[in-house]
């Protein structure tokens, strides 16, 4: 794909021109090193910025501009990375073709005045948003509680590494949330001004040069430049033996959740060996999962296994009954054994090959994922599509085993439903 | 081939009817890299009572018959199932069960033709043994307790069970534990043979591929060859009453916050354009109720409620439009919705604002290969034929036609459900 970084001093400006797509997408991404009590601040802060502006002093006003600009789709994330924190606005717009010409400079002006322009000063407004928000940051806080599958998960993680960015709560803290007020929020908004690593990612049907002037124009970052940490997370050492917790709740089905603690990796173990080995071990209906544990002994509804990489962590997670816990605690240790031995056909690395592909290519009709790849390559030297295409090929069986062996379990917590099963 | 030409959006769709009755409709695509293709039946969970081929008797059969049978696809009788097949060549493959049709689908980037050919063939070979019923029972089962726990799930079934007396949406698409213990292997292969021939069947592909390869693919596949053709089905429907089965109902469930739902059942029997009517039904609910909306901003301000939306769809001859929220004071709240209903005022630029924001959700929506798959599906299901001219139907909307649809609209007939938090 056509790729362009341009180093704007206080940015990097990263463009993807393309006549693949009808639509436009911008992406913002502010990132700088998490810190837990800054988590929920952070949250509130996009939230806050992207519900009204200096000019557009209500969410109502705002909502109408960007219908007006042909329905300028502005949305926000915020995640954590590895070790960072990760803030990003988005802007989808249609390609001029399907519009008018000048849409592009008004719609980059409505971003600007989103991230530079925010609404401290008006009393009235500011109050009704920053209520507003509260409230629904609040429920997203408590909330956690009502999804048994992501409350498993996130109780796993805490056991698993206390104080590790990765047991960090992903919406925040209620006692974070209670500190918040106007003149927290205006510090924490100059802090992360100042301080944050600035990408601006553009793909989409555009003249380059136009493109280059709008974003200077209305691009005005003064970051200070600071020097790179690595986002990755090492352990020190492996686990020797499995801590194992258990919670009862509510309901019938039990969420199982473990937690999988992978030794140092080269480059090449990280970015290729690892993706080839989550995909036999437990990523999709052809793993050894859901094969062995989901299909041949039908003792769990979903079981997957998903990589963070960033984190040097596998997770695997599953609905089961409680009375089959031991089971299919038994099986995934014996399932991740038998992959240790080698005991996976060359076939079944042609088909994890093969799905990692299609996984590629799905990217290609994907404006979001594209920039996604761009910016792995950034975070994890990891390789444009192209590339991956090529490396993962090289991985051989033998790589698998070896990692295999990299890969512990540490942490395991089961949420268990309370309710009496029916059937089965 | 007919082509159709889908105007303002630079896009073509082209149908096929070939002599067994199967409808075909391709949307090749130019600067795209992967295929999605559904193969579907128009066999929901709500068919439930028919006259099995050759028998003169009309049978009812147990609720969640569609779901089990779709699940009872996947097995072959030389024991390679379609998601091994699927996955070798990295292909996505899965299936899906609403109450209205079940698709079988394949998605991917390689492999075209063969893929095509495998799902028609083995949508077409039905496998069904008494033990592979019994089996199938336990995994559907923790599939339907999966969703015991979860309260948005539980709130929309309360729902439907309020708005409709006899209709089957009343049940959830997958059926009980219970009744699926009422399958069997002779059920399944009546049902089977009523509903999956290809006089009830379409079959589209969207993305990149070649239409002639694709036509001469179907045209020569042996196991769709060899299905009966220009079958008419012979189905019962229980007539439903206007009434609703319950005006008010409430529950109490362990959550945080208080939440409701609230269905309308709008009566469209006599209605000729049905696409029109529903257009303009919902402009009406986008300009009251949508992110601009005045009442939003009024019922924020009031702190009224926090997660609100409204969806729709046709059942049988009604209209029904659900909205959801979590709100503190619920039953304030659908005051104001009903008040906001009879009393809303649209505006000339309101409506002009619209047109434009729909005209690109078209022009999003066409960029996206599965997306405009399951548009121009929903419309045949729900309209019996695709609209191609869609940007132009908007363009032509105004206050009037507006004004003649609003008056005519009886909202008063609707249910409501509470959910009220309990300590867990």
């Amino acid at each position: 794909m056509n790729y362009k970084k341009l180093d704007m001093g206080s940015y990097q400006l990263h463009l993807i021109p393309t006549d693949r797509f009808k639509t436009i997408l911008t992406r913002v991404c502010l990132r700088d090193k998490i810190v837990k009590e800054e988590i929920t601040l952070r949250n509130f802060l996009t939230n806050f910025l992207t519900y009204s502006t200096a000019t557009y002093k209500t969410k109502r006003e705002l909502v109408l501009k960007a219908q007006d600009l042909y329905a300028a789709n502005i949305y926000t994330k915020t995640y954590r990375a590895g070790n960072y924190n990760m803030m990003s606005f988005y802007l989808s717009i249609l390609s001029e073709k399907y519009t008018e010409k000048g849409m592009i400079e008004q719609s980059i002006a409505l971003l600007s005045d989103i991230l530079f322009n925010p609404n401290f000063e008006d009393d009235e407004t500011f109050e009704e948003a920053f209520h507003f928000l509260y409230s629904a940051m609040e429920n997203a806080i408590q909330g956690l509680k009502e999804d048994p599958t992501l409350y498993s998960a996130v109780r796993m993680l805490e056991n698993l590494g206390e104080n590790e960015p990765y047991s960090f709560h992903e919406h925040g803290y209620m006692e974070d949330l209670e500190k918040i007020n106007r003149s927290t929020l205006m510090d924490y908004y100059q802090k992360v001004l100042n301080h944050s690593l600035v990408d601006i990612y553009i793909i989409g049907n555009f003249d380059e040069q136009e493109m280059i002037e709008i974003i200077k124009k209305y691009m005005k970052f003064e970051t200070f430049k600071r020097p790179k940490e690595s986002q990755i997370i090492f352990h020190e050492k492996l686990p020797k033996k499995i801590k194992t917790e258990k919670e009862s709740t509510e309901g019938a089905q039990s969420k199982l959740s473990i937690g999988c603690k992978i030794d140092k990796l080269n480059e090449f173990e990280r970015n290729y060996v690892l993706t080839i080995y989550n995909f036999l071990l437990g990523n999709g209906s052809e793993s050894k999962f859901f094969r062995i544990i989901r299909e041949k002994h039908s003792l769990a509804y979903y079981i997957y296994s998903s990589l963070n990489k960033l984190d040097h962590l596998m997770i695997i997670r599953a609905g089961i009954s409680k009375e089959n816990f031991n089971a299919t605690m038994k099986l995934v240790k014996k399932l991740m054994k038998e992959v240790e031995e080698g005991s996976f056909t060359e076939e079944d690395m042609e088909i994890a090959k093969n799905n990692y592909v299609t996984f590629l290519k799905e990217i290609e009709d994907n404006e979001s994922a594209i920039i996604e790849t761009y910016l792995a390559r950034d975070l994890l030297n990891l390789g444009d599509i192209e590339e991956r295409k090529k490396e993962i090929l090289k991985v051989t069986k033998e790589d698998i085993m070896k990692i295999a062996k990299k890969v512990k379990i540490d942490t395991v917590f089961l949420l268990e439903g309370e309710m009496e099963d029916e059937g089965n | 081939m007919k082509e159709i030409k889908l105007s303002g959006l630079d896009q073509s769709v082209f149908f096929e009817k070939l002599e067994n009755g199967l409808e075909v409709y391709f949307i090749p695509y130019k600067n795209k890299t992967n295929y999605t293709m559904h193969y579907v039946t128009k066999f929901g969970s709500t068919n439930t009572t028919f006259c099995p081929i050759d028998e003169k008797e009309y049978i009812t059969v147990p609720d969640g018959i569609a779901h089990f049978l779709e699940h009872k696809m996947f097995e072959q009788e030389d024991g390679v199932d379609p998601f091994t097949f699927a996955s070798k060549s990295g292909t996505n493959s899965n299936a899906s069960t609403s109450y209205k049709i079940t698709r079988y689908y394949f998605e991917g980037s390689n492999n075209f033709k063969e893929n095509l050919d495998y799902l028609l063939t083995y949508v077409h070979s039905p496998y069904f043994t008494e033990e592979n019923v019994e089996k199938e029972k336990g995994i559907i089962a923790e599939e339907i307790k999966q969703y015991d726990d979860e309260i948005d799930w539980i709130l929309d079934e309360e729902l439907r069970k309020s708005i409709f007396q006899k209709d089957s949406t009343r049940i959830d698409i997958a059926g009980t534990v219970e009744s699926i213990s009422g399958i069997t292997k002779d059920l399944l292969y009546k049902t089977y043979t009523a509903y999956y021939q290809p006089s009830n069947m379409i079959l589209l592909v969207s993305g990149s591929f070649n239409k002639e390869e694709a036509l001469e693919t179907i045209q020569n596949n042996k196991a769709l060859n060899a299905a009966i053709t220009n079958y008419t089905i012979k189905e019962k429907k229980a007539k439903e009453p206007v009434e609703v089965a319950r005006k008010e109902y409430s529950f109490k469930f362990p959550i945080v916050n208080p939440k409701v739902a609230y269905g309308m059942k709008i009566p469209v029997k006599g209605i000729k354009d049905r696409y029109r009517f529903n257009l303009y039904v919902g402009m009406i609910l986008n300009i009251l109720f949508g992110l601009s909306s005045r009442f939003r901003e009024r019922m924020k301000k009031e702190k009224l409620m926090t997660s609100f939306y409204n969806e729709r769809d046709f059942v049988g001859d009604y209209l029904i439009i659900n909205f959801y929220a979590d709100s503190k004071d619920a039953k304030k709240l659908v005051e104001e919705i009903k008040k906001e209903l009879k009393t809303g005022n649209i505006t000339e630029e309101e409506i002009e604002r619209l047109k434009k924001v729909w005209i690109s959700s078209e022009v999003v929506m066409v960029d996206n290969i599965a997306l405009t798959l399951d548009n121009l599906l929903d419309d045949i299901i729900s309209y019996g034929e695709i609209i191609p001219n869609k940007i132009d139907l908007y363009r032509s909307m105004n206050r009037k036609g507006l004004e003649e649809i609003y008056k005519k609209i009886d909202f008063d007939n609707a249910s409501v459900v509470y959910v009220e938090p309990k300590e867990s």
